[in-house]
């Protein structure tokens, strides 16, 4: 054991060329070093194997010739000192590591936040707040193709200068008014590139402090959202269309009724001045006289009327091959800002194999939204949120929608006059939604109902033809 | 023109419209019969006289679209000339499929109406004397043996006398008698005449 660990210490000390304080083990060093130099040109000599076998038995002839008491003094002696020093050693390196390793993770995480900020769709960009000319000191990829100027002409350059004459001053006077006022700004507003195309952008800037609070730079983050905004218009226009055609729908709707319900007094009223006429026929000619006048002015009201039939005569729907599923999603879109305000949730169950119907989008589209619209109000004043649309085939040539809720239900005496012209059980409903939602259904050859749930609610449902054929034949 | 013995019936949800469309037509010497429900009309016991009806189409209890599929399953054979409120074409055109010889929206003049009612008139008569002439052939047929029966289907159907005695297996003198004694319990003159009697009541197909 000790020879062996004497030739390790050796070889380490030549190795590490250590550098002892004591005196006394300098001398005994220097004594030893030759001997351990022949020692271990020796040792190397010797083949492996038997230097693993000679050293395992720890009988090297080499070794006796140094007295044994010496040796173990300058082993115990070196053995603490290498300890000390090996302890010593290890903390500086584990220092030195640490120091390395923090280095490199502090380095990587440079360069991700460098990229993450390189590779994000926004822009994004960093304005020197110590100085008064707004600065911009970086600028990511997305900034300069987000606005379509080059690095140079960004770098160093005014934020506001990038701005054109085109740009809406009052924008700059807010947000410039914001940030010396020392809060971050948010806003959406158009923007033009370089070549002068126009986007929309949605532009925050938040502010950076140093350790003392005072503002050291701006950051400012600029999204493209023209996209979203197109996506909004559409669905707004999408909206208002519809609004339109239930609004003229709806004024059909009222002067037929209305129409309906004159006509009748009015075929009454010819009716009595005409047997009148008749059964005075050749007498009392002041009395005939007067009767030829009430049915002339009844027949010119009948024509008012007629005319106004002929006025807002419900268009004949336009037909074209429709897949009602995708006729349903569409119309969701319209309102599911409508159904998320109102906390609803809202579930499908869509056939998708369901072959194409005959119809008129936009009238469809009014009766699905109408139902819908119908349940959500149904649903209003009460806990319950789930609102379930379904299609599904009925038969062969008959497809099935259903609009389903877990409202309050349909009571009895409503039942009946569900779909009579101005009966409303809506604080401000006209008493229209209905009616028109039940005549467009028919006219496109199917019928629409409604029944209260076995559990609790209520369910809309109407049936459309599916081929062309019977539609015409109703 | 005695209109006495036609009726007109008229079936309105709108009291006024009924009571005021009966008393012009009464003036002009019809005899008039109003409802307000359909049901009143379909259980009233109609007389077998040339008669019209003036049907709303939109009824409380049993729309007048359903009441005219009613009639034909009741045999209530009675020309209809629809009135409407709406100016409802799809209807209308229905209605005119289903069998309405007119179609009127209200308000109407009273003329345009009385030609209606003149032309259905017509009709009805048409369709009663054919009523009549099938009820009549009906009760020839009911006189007939249940083997001149047989003879007389196979003798519509076009079958010679000899074709008929190998198919019964009967002597050829035996059909002459049978076939003798159809056409004289029928009041048929010749077989042509026999093969409509078989045609009108649905013996055999109509050839038209």
């Amino acid at each position: 054991m000790v020879s062996h660990s004497l030739i390790l210490l050796i070889a380490q000390q030549k190795k590490l060329q250590l550098k002892f304080n004591s005196q006394v083990a300098m001398k005994k060093i220097k004594r030893t070093i030759p001997k351990s130099k022949k020692t271990l040109q020796a040792l190397k000599k010797r083949p492996v194997a038997s230097s693993v076998v000679k050293t395992n038995t720890l009988k090297d002839p080499l070794l006796d010739k140094i007295p044994h008491s010496t040796l173990e003094e300058i082993v115990r002696q070196q053995t603490d000192e290498l300890k000390v020093r090996k302890g010593q050693l290890r903390q500086g390196a584990d220092r030195e590591k640490l120091g390395a390793d923090r280095e490199k993770i502090a380095e990587e995480q440079l360069y991700i936040r460098t990229k993450a900020m390189e590779s994000t769709f926004d822009g994004i960009f960093i304005i020197d707040a110590k100085k008064p000319d707004f600065r911009i000191i970086y600028a990511n990829l997305a900034f300069y193709e987000l606005t379509g100027y080059s690095k140079s002409e960004v770098i160093g350059k005014n934020y506001f200068l990038l701005y054109e004459a085109s740009e809406n001053l009052f924008f700059i006077d807010e947000i410039k008014h914001s940030l010396l006022q020392g809060n971050p700004f948010q806003g959406e507003m158009i923007h033009h590139k370089k070549n002068g195309e126009k986007f929309w952008s949605l532009l925050r800037i938040t502010l950076i402090r140093d350790k003392n609070g005072n503002i050291t730079h701006y950051v400012g983050n600029k999204t493209d959202t023209t996209l979203m905004k197109q996506r909004e218009l559409e669905i707004v226009q999408q909206r208002e269309e519809l609004l339109h055609v239930t609004r003229v729908g709806m004024l059909a709707e009222f002067v037929s009724s209305l129409a309906h319900e004159i006509s009748q007094p009015l075929t009454a009223i010819l009716s009595y001045a005409q047997a009148a006429a008749r059964m005075f026929s050749g007498k009392e000619p002041q009395l005939q006289e007067i009767l030829q006048y009430i049915i002339n002015d009844d027949q010119r009201a009948s024509e008012v009327i007629r005319r106004l039939r002929l006025l807002l005569k419900k268009s004949t729907p336009t037909l074209e091959p429709l897949n009602i599923n995708v006729l349903i999603k569409d119309t969701i879109t319209l309102i599911m800002t409508h159904i998320t305000v109102k906390n609803k949730v809202l579930k499908y169950e869509l056939d998708n194999n369901l072959p194409l119907i005959q119809g008129d989008r936009i009238q469809l589209q009014q009766v699905v939204l109408n139902l819908i619209s119908n349940s959500l109000e149904a649903m209003d004043s009460i806990d319950s949120r789930d609102l379930l649309i379904r299609s599904s085939l009925k038969d062969a040539s008959t497809i099935l929608i259903e609009v389903k809720d877990s409202g309050s239900g349909i009571s009895p005496e409503n039942m009946g006059h569900l779909f009579t012209h101005f009966f409303t059980s809506k604080p401000n409903g006209l008493g229209m939604g209905l009616p028109i939602s039940r005549s467009i259904i028919e006219a496109h050859g199917g019928h629409l109902d409604a029944k209260n749930n076995s559990d609790c609610g209520a369910t809309f449902y109407f049936t459309l033809p599916l081929c062309l054929k019977e539609h015409h034949e109703q | 023109m005695n209109n006495n013995r036609q009726i007109i019936y008229v079936v309105d949800d709108d009291v006024s419209v009924g009571k005021s469309i009966s008393l012009l037509l009464k003036s002009h010497g019809f005899r008039v019969e109003t409802f307000t429900r359909s049901t009143e009309f379909l259980t009233f016991k109609h007389p077998k006289v040339p008669s019209c009806l003036l049907l709303d189409i939109s009824l409380p209890d049993i729309n007048g679209l359903v009441l005219q599929e009613k009639m034909v399953q009741q045999g209530i054979n009675i020309p209809i000339i629809f009135i409407t409120g709406h100016g409802d074409i799809p209807k209308s055109v229905k209605a005119i499929k289903a069998g309405a010889v007119n179609f009127f929206i209200k308000p109407f003049s009273s003329t345009k109406l009385l030609d209606a009612i003149a032309l259905a008139i017509v009709e009805s008569k048409a369709r009663n004397k054919k009523q009549i002439e099938i009820a009549q052939i009906w009760r020839n047929i009911k006189t007939l043996s249940p083997r001149e029966l047989e003879v007389f289907r196979l003798v519509a159907n076009g079958m010679l006398n000899k074709q008929i005695a190998s198919k019964r297996g009967t002597a050829l003198q035996t059909i002459k008698v049978h076939r003798g004694r159809v056409m004289q319990k029928m009041h048929a003159k010749t077989v042509t005449e026999l093969i409509h009697f078989a045609q009108k009541t649905g013996i055999i197909p109509s050839s038209n």
